[in-house]
């Protein structure tokens, strides 16, 4: 299993638990939507990205379509714990301007109140 | 006066930014050793002896035999068991008219007062870190003597003749003096007739179309090209053969050479080597096998290789024609006789990491002439040779080195060559860590069509008892 999904607070907490590339990407959209055609009344979600050390354009890709369907729905997304590697890839693609990233899942569920 | 570059002890952070050795590792576009052998030319010292350590090739590729600075350069490699200072000691009579000791990256930064006839006055001194000797400096004999002997020399050191000493210790000391270089400093060491009025300095052969923005202070060196929209600098210095896609910007930042980076990105307080992306900050290094994010640019194939490569695909296709109809009719009676059989087994492979390849194990441990026969044609390597021809295997280099008992082996090699013959084709006693890196360091067309005869050789002649 690539992700856990847990639900704090009304609010999908998805753990992550390897790289984001290219090779893992399909079953993180599909473990994901699996979870979210069962949990139909969560909108909102953080993304905790402890585990992940390691992304790259696709991963990244897939986080920005993620946060697309969500938004579309009404809901938003917001991405916790992001690893050194990872954010080093988020600052040169500008993808900080595009997530809100918080340093612990707490403090992510924390502005959704 | 002589001087000596130690060059040998390898940096673990230098090993982050790619596979230049750190001599040749580019301050402001120039290798740091560029700036020693300066120094030497503008000090009237004639006579440079370079300790080599790992990368040697190149370091000597680069400085040649010195014309290029007017100084008479001598090669030699250290002794493990042997410091640095150990051998200016024991080779102390040669430093009779003074000495000059570089042995580590040490960069001279050169101060706004700084002039070269200041090294006249310069008295004896020496600089380090960490237990190290980094500089030393005596203009005659008893001078270098009180230095190797343990005498500190003058307190001020360098900074007597406004030169600061700077220790590249890491990463982000490596940023720091490039961004120096490029704020400003990059004019003190340039040699008449140049003008860097704006704080810009752009190589031969770069294209930028009209919409990229030049923002000095900046330092391109040669060969780049540059998209549409970009936006390079302030305080970027970009290395040789660099592309920048359209829509990014530099800024801050350190590109090395031979780099690709990707649409749409912004670059900044970062080091870029190729397809690494490193942090100026704390020097954490992400490798990123993505060319819509950073890449590569691998140099042309050089016309050696290209040859080598010509020359050994030929020899192995005819040697393929040869091996194709005792093949046929051989391996259905080695198969028939159950005496060996093809299996797929596991190894590394330099370019896609694994690859699986079919090894002919022998079955049962008995004489058969068939057997003989096979092996004496080498019809072992037939499918070898064929992915040979196909261009995943080399036809001559490193004997293939299994995952995953051989990872230790693979992880020692700078250069990896996964070959249908190697060394160990001839050689019983075979060590293959050994002989992997003495074959980098010699590989050749001689080396490797030395390899394919004598591999040939030695199993046509002595199969019966292999």
């Amino acid at each position: 299993m690539i992700v856990t999904c847990s639900k704090n607070q009304g609010i999908g907490v998805i753990q992550v638990s390897q790289a984001l590339t290219a090779a893992s990407v399909d079953t993180f959209r599909e473990q994901l939507a699996s979870w979210q055609s069962v949990e139909v009344d969560v909108t909102n979600f953080v993304i905790d990205l402890k585990q992940v050390d390691f992304m790259d354009s696709a991963g990244l890709g897939t986080l920005i379509a993620v946060l697309k369907q969500i938004t579309e729905r009404g809901g938003d997304m917001k991405i916790a714990c992001l690893q050194k590697k990872p954010r080093m890839v988020f600052e040169i693609t500008r993808a900080y301007k595009v997530f809100e990233i918080y340093d612990t899942v707490d403090e992510a569920l924390k502005m959704y109140k | 006066m002589k001087a000596v570059f130690y060059t040998a002890d390898p940096l673990a952070w230098a090993d982050d930014l790619g596979g230049a050795p750190w001599p040749l590792l580019p301050v402001a576009n120039r290798p740091l050793l560029d700036y020693w052998l300066e120094t030497c030319a503008e000090l009237g010292i004639g006579h440079v002896q370079v300790i080599l350590g790992e990368g040697a090739d190149e370091v000597e590729k680069f400085s040649g035999g010195g014309a290029r600075w007017g100084v008479e350069i001598q090669y030699s490699f250290a002794r493990a068991s042997e410091q640095p200072l150990d051998y200016l000691k024991a080779t102390s009579d040669r430093w009779e008219d003074g000495l000059l000791f570089i042995g580590g990256a040490f960069f001279l930064r050169r101060r706004q007062a700084y002039t070269p006839s200041g090294f006249q006055t310069l008295e004896a001194c020496r600089h380090g870190a960490d237990g190290k000797t980094w500089f030393l400096y005596g203009k005659n004999g008893d001078e270098v003597k009180a230095l190797l002997d343990g005498h500190s020399g003058s307190e001020r050191g360098l900074e007597q003749i406004h030169i600061h000493p700077f220790f590249i210790d890491g990463i982000p000391a490596y940023f720091d003096i490039n961004m120096k270089m490029v704020m400003g400093e990059f004019s003190r060491y340039v040699t008449a007739g140049f003008s860097t009025v704006d704080g810009s300095s752009v190589g031969y052969n770069v294209l930028t179309p009209p919409s990229a923005h030049l923002k000095p202070p900046l330092i391109i060196g040669n060969d780049c090209r540059f998209g549409p929209m970009t936006t390079i600098g302030g305080k970027a210095v970009v290395a040789d053969h660099v592309i920048v896609d359209s829509h990014t910007e530099l800024s801050n930042c350190l590109i090395l050479q031979d780099t690709y980076i990707g649409r749409n990105l912004e670059v900044s307080n970062k080091i870029i080597s190729g397809n690494r992306l490193i942090s100026a900050v704390d020097g954490t290094v992400v490798e990123i096998d993505d060319s819509w994010i950073v890449a590569q640019n691998r140099p042309d194939m050089r016309t050696e290789d290209l040859v080598r490569y010509i020359i050994l695909w030929f020899l192995a296709f005819c040697v393929m024609l040869v091996q194709v109809i005792p093949f046929c009719i051989l391996y259905p009676l080695v198969r028939l006789t159950r005496i060996g059989i093809f299996k797929k087994e596991i190894f590394h492979d330099p370019r896609t990491g694994y690859i699986s390849l079919l090894i002919f194990h022998k079955l049962e441990n008995r004489k058969s002439i068939v057997y003989r026969l096979f092996l004496a044609g080498t019809l072992d390597r037939l499918p070898l040779l064929l992915l040979a021809l196909r261009g995943r295997l080399f036809v001559c280099g490193q004997p293939p080195m299994r995952h995953p008992i051989d990872d230790d082996i693979v992880s020692q090699l700078p250069h990896y060559y996964p070959a249908v013959f190697s060394y160990a084709n001839y050689n019983k006693d075979s060590d293959r860590l050994v002989d992997s890196l003495w074959y980098a360091h010699i590989r050749s067309l001689f080396e490797d069509v030395k390899i394919l005869i004598k591999s040939l050789l030695y199993r046509f002649f002595r199969a019966g008892s292999m």
